[in-house]
């Protein structure tokens, strides 16, 4: 990582605007622009809504690159409720400065409360009162999470507070989605699935994306059900009865065939376990109905009792 | 005259807090600076998981409930197993019950290494230290030369997250500013050693799905263990090696917090980690209640809701528990209930784990551990009740975790499934008592027709960071930071300082 200095970036601007036959007014600007390449570090401004701070240990929890890198290289962490050193009036002065000069980031976690702004504030300021501005003024925003992405558990059909996800929101209050909201559903959301996107945008601008959900296609293309190792008890139809067998886990109520990520390839924190290989029943948190209907349990041994069984075309769920 | 300041957001902890403070100045031309004489802590965040449970089955739970928050998932988790495996009549087997166990220890590995360095050392550590760094260690020399460059550039906001930062006294020894630097860095390593550790057993974290009523679904093989002892090594290592040197380091610059911060003298602890059928816990529970050591009786918690923005009502066990939210109620002040034992506010968490078992009548190890400490450093016990004192059990109950851990290891049954099985009933009841990282953690659960009818949580941060009562109490950390000195209110880092050492969770807290 090279060490220039803003000297530095306007003497190779300025070489550079003289060898493209620019003009010496051309020379800052191309020293801006490099200077952005170099340290790519783009401004980052992280908020939390109705959060549970899942996804941001899920995102410390990232190895190659890990935290230290990502804040010294990739991008710059302006303000962070978990680690900021900075706090109350101070703090709120640095998201203010952020807001008004823009170029920035905007990664946000956890539901917005809708249908109750008193559910989250911010110094008794309502967050549905500041959050639209300060999503306006961002280059890009990253929805991170289910909560963030479609309202996760907080948006569950019963919750008093109108919980829901950037997705509705900004739309509801009239925002432009398209080319500017990323979202980065999973809970909590994989490390490489936000870090992965947040690099990406940082270096080539918005990514491919499902056309409704707005969720990266490098994350989020494929079901689990399709790249499952255990695809081939499936086929023969050898289903685990109990917690702890072997076979595949359908019986148990996986949700595989709803959940769109790449888990099977990826596993989790390192590579070390994942849901499926550790026996657990896929709950298929990165869906935009993730825990949102009570007639739709997460495991199948409560089946008979409930008025609503789901059928099977329920599970097939291809939101394609 | 006094004056009011308003810390929000309360920053390094989990979630939503607003502490305000009523000062009094400490001289008559208020230049010394000024004393806390009342502070109110404000809860500003609420989702209703009491509400989204109703009506869903009883088995959602231990997910569910995990969400409540993604530092402590697995006290959730475990929370709702004990009350479900209550509520169907089952017991973990001997696999069930330690893989539990070695999955909820890395989860309080990961929460205090990440607590002390990440959430709380930025209050005393001086990161601007790291320009006169003049070392070779590269990691060192990389973020010297990150803060150099952004100072250069003139960047808006300089090594952010580090900087801004409230003006104050930080640690003055140049060495001592950058090996704490140092270690907070391999803190972030570490804290994310001990995710991968209970991933080993959990299949992921935050929020395990492996986690179920009876057990565990990962089956304990070989490898599996070997692969959770080589981390766990490391981590215990850290500990021994880092970590508990670094809180004696703090502790040598900033003496008079071990006098700062007090709290209010009660204590509340469930006990936690089951050590055999019969559910004897290896740190057991306990009460005490201005100075005097008693049973723990269950029967005695209630919460209250008079300054909390809920629907008025007296005060209520959590099985008979509701949740009205009533967020413009006149003279609320909080989205957090007001937890109660037998009418007094109780401090919870690593400190009342170990004031509840040191003050224990029966010998116990954590009292032996406890003095075997102190001895050599000549600190009385009384000084742990302090912003210093909680950091340091912290620490402890630390190495004691990652010590056991080997043990529990060595006694699981290779090969064996760790899950048993049940059949939901109809209808039944049950309730889980444990230990969150922060402290005293509750789930009680009612289900009929097959369905979850009433599901009330009373969480560790209910109790620490509760409002007032309906006697007008107010909550152990509003009682902590009374008498408090502040050099300078309009940047009180020794509020920050005082509430950090109870280790926080607002997202908890609230549910």
């Amino acid at each position: 990582m090279a060490q220039y200095s803003r000297r530095d970036f306007l003497r190779f601007g300025a070489v550079l605007a003289a060898g493209l036959g620019l003009g010496r007014s051309a020379a800052p600007l191309l020293a801006q622009g490099l200077q952005r390449i170099f340290e790519r570090q783009r401004r980052i401004l992280w908020l939390q809504g109705l959060s549970c701070s899942g996804c941001s240990v899920s995102f410390l929890n990232s190895d190659s690159p890990g935290p230290l890198e990502i804040v010294t290289q990739l991008i710059s962490l302006v303000y962070h409720p978990n680690v900021s050193a900075t706090q109350g009036d101070q703090a709120l002065e640095t998201i203010e400065k952020l807001t008004r000069e823009g170029s920035y980031y905007l990664v946000f976690e956890g539901a917005v409360p809708q249908g109750m702004p008193a559910a989250c504030q911010l110094k008794g300021r309502p967050m549905t009162e500041l959050l639209p501005n300060i999503l306006r003024r961002a280059e890009f925003v990253f929805a991170a999470g289910s909560c963030a992405a479609f309202g996760g558990i907080p948006a569950g059909e019963g919750n008093v507070t109108g919980a829901m996800g950037l997705n509705d929101y900004m739309r509801a209050i009239g925002l432009p989605v398209e080319k500017r909201l990323i979202n980065c559903p999973g809970c909590p959301v994989h490390p490489d699935s936000l870090v992965g996107t947040l690099a990406y945008v940082a270096g080539r601008g918005y990514p491919p994306v499902h056309p409704e959900l707005l969720t990266p296609d490098m994350a989020y293309k494929h079901s689990v059900h399709d790249d499952c190792p255990r695809f081939h008890y499936w086929q023969k139809e050898t289903f685990a009865a109990r917690f702890g067998d072997e076979g595949c886990l359908f019986k148990l109520g996986c949700l595989g065939p709803l959940s769109h990520t790449d888990c099977p390839k990826r596993q989790w924190n390192g590579g070390v376990n994942w849901c499926i290989r550790a026996g657990a029943p896929c709950i298929a948190c990165t869906s935009s109905e993730f825990s949102r209907r009570r007639a739709f349990p997460f495991y199948r041994l409560g089946e008979q009792h409930h008025a609503v069984a789901y059928q099977e075309q329920d599970r097939k769920g291809d939101k394609s | 005259m006094s004056n009011t300041v308003t810390i929000s957001p309360l920053t390094r902890i989990e979630g939503h807090l607003a502490v305000e403070v009523e000062t009094e100045p400490l001289s008559a031309d208020e230049s010394s600076g000024c004393r806390v004489k009342s502070a109110h802590c404000a809860g500003e965040m609420f989702r209703g998981f009491e509400q989204i449970l109703r009506g869903r089955d009883p088995l959602d739970a231990q997910q569910i409930t995990q969400r409540i928050c993604g530092v402590c998932p697995i006290s959730h988790g475990i929370a709702s197993v004990r009350a479900q495996e209550m509520a169907y009549g089952i017991k973990p087997n001997r696999n069930g019950r330690l893989l539990q166990n070695l999955i909820f220890v890395a989860n309080y590995l990961h929460s205090h290494i990440l607590h002390f360095y990440h959430l709380a050392a930025l209050d005393f550590v001086d990161v601007t230290a790291i320009l006169k760094y003049t070392g070779a260690d590269r990691a060192l020399k990389a973020v010297k030369a990150w803060v150099e460059s952004a100072m250069s550039r003139q960047d808006a906001f300089p090594a952010a997250p580090f900087l801004p930062r409230f003006e104050g006294e930080y640690v003055k020894s140049d060495d001592r500013n950058v090996m704490l630097l140092a270690h907070y860095l391999e803190g972030l390593e570490m804290r994310r050693i001990c995710d991968e550790m209970g991933a080993v057993f959990g299949a992921r974290l935050p929020h395990s799905t492996a986690l179920v009523p009876g057990g565990v679904t990962q089956v304990p093989t070989a490898e599996r263990v070997l692969t959770y002892a080589a981390r766990l090594k490391k981590i215990a290592s850290f500990i021994e090696s880092v970590y508990l040197p670094d809180l004696l380091e703090v502790a040598q610059e900033f003496p008079d917090y071990f006098d700062i911060g007090r709290g209010c003298g009660n204590f509340l602890c469930y006990g936690v980690f089951e050590m055999d059928e019969s559910g004897k816990k290896f740190i057991p529970p306990g009460v005490v209640i201005e100075g005097k050591w008693e049973a723990l009786d269950p029967r005695q918690i209630v919460e209250e809701v008079a300054h909390s923005r809920y629907a008025a009502g007296p005060a209520r066990h959590p099985a008979e528990g509701e949740t009205k939210p009533e967020p413009q109620r006149t003279g609320a002040y909080s989205w957090l209930k007001a937890p109660r034992y037998k009418g007094y506010p109780m401090e919870v968490g690593a400190l009342a784990r170990v004031a509840v078992n040191y003050l224990n009548p029966d010998d116990h190890w954590i009292k032996r551990e406890v003095d075997a400490f102190l001895g050599p450093l000549n600190l009385p016990v009384e000084k742990l009740f302090s912003v210093l004192g909680r950091h340091v059990v912290r620490g402890l109950e630390a190495q004691w975790l990652a010590q056991q851990a080997f043990k529990w290891l060595d006694e699981i049954e290779v090969d064996v499934p760790a899950t048993c099985e049940f059949t939901l009933p109809k209808s039944a009841s049950g309730y889980g008592l444990t230990e969150a990282p922060r402290g005293a953690l509750g789930h009680w659960l009612s289900i009929e027709d097959y369905q979850i009818s009433r599901y009330q949580c009373v969480v560790p941060t209910t109790w620490n960071c509760s409002p007032r009562d309906e006697r007008g109490r107010p909550g152990p950390v509003e009682i902590a930071l009374e008498g408090t000195t502040l050099k300078n209110a309009s940047q009180p880092i020794e509020v920050g300082r005082v509430v950090r050492s109870f280790d926080p969770c607002i997202a908890c807290a609230v549910h």
